[in-house]
């Protein structure tokens, strides 16, 4: 549910004209509801971005979202991420 | 409520499992919209006032618990001063496993990396608040999130000319 919430909470900010990017762990969830812009990751509920106390991980991740609202060109896209939990290395 | 207590960590370490979890989220009945609001991104995001968000039920050790009596959730949201201390913040959400979380704040709420963000001047300043809800939201209370409380949220960050908003789930 937490990834409904962010969907409508995302979607009433972006109506105020203000540009949203927000992370879904729940891409069926986030196909439905319909945020302006996602990225999703395969990731564990509590694990946004991504592992305990791993810097590297979670840096690469906010900024990737942050790219996502400069590269952004159509409401509703959802980016899928290339990092597979616990497999990507981040150096 | 201890009942409940219980049935939730079930619940919760059940979700861990990631087939349980696609098959719950595939047969969930969310909010559905045909249209999908849009606002371009107006300047550079070196300039860019941006205001974090979670759905973690974060909020400041000294603020009012979100409440996990009420089976269906809390539509309520709490304000957390973007310079806040990490250790004058806590969880209450019992419907995640945040042990992790509690250790590391950022897994669910990103301000050291934001803070790393902004002083290599990748993104402008802070909005004066967070804000936090605690996600698990049902029934009567998507209703009040969608027509009170996130409306309240939206209209203070337009006040404030908050140029972006970053949100995570837990």
């Amino acid at each position: 549910m937490c990834n409904q919430t962010v969907g409508l909470v995302q979607r009433e900010i972006e109506s105020n004209g203000i540009s949203t990017v927000g992370i879904s762990l729940a891409r069926q969830i986030s196909e439905k509801v319909k945020p302006p812009r996602t990225y999703f990751l395969k990731y564990p509920y509590g694990h946004a971005l991504g592992e305990l106390f791993n810097k590297k991980q979670q840096l690469t991740i906010f900024q990737d979202c942050l790219n996502l609202l400069e590269s952004a060109q159509e409401p509703g896209i959802i980016v899928d991420s290339p990092y597979r939990w616990r497999k990507h290395k981040f150096d | 409520m201890m009942v409940n207590s219980f049935f939730n960590k079930i619940m919760v370490a059940l979700y861990h499992i990631p087939w349980v979890r696609n098959r719950w989220a595939n047969h969930f009945s969310a909010q559905e919209s045909d249209t999908i609001p849009w606002t371009p991104l107006k300047k550079p995001l070196s300039i860019c006032k941006i205001v974090l968000l979670t759905t973690g039920g974060i909020h400041l050790k000294s603020d009012t618990p979100f409440d996990m009596k009420d089976k269906y959730g809390d539509p309520t949201y709490r304000k957390i001063p973007s310079n806040a201390a990490l250790k004058d913040i806590t969880i209450t959400h019992d419907y995640y496993n945040h042990d992790d979380a509690d250790q590391d704040i950022n897994l669910v709420f990103p301000i050291e990396m934001l803070w790393d963000a902004q002083q290599n001047g990748l993104v402008g300043e802070s909005a004066e608040f967070f804000y936090s809800f605690m996600g698990h939201i049902d029934k009567h209370h998507i209703k009040t999130l969608k027509e009170q409380t996130a409306k309240a949220v939206a209209h203070q960050l337009k006040r404030e000319k908050v140029d972006i908003a970053f949100l995570v789930p837990a």
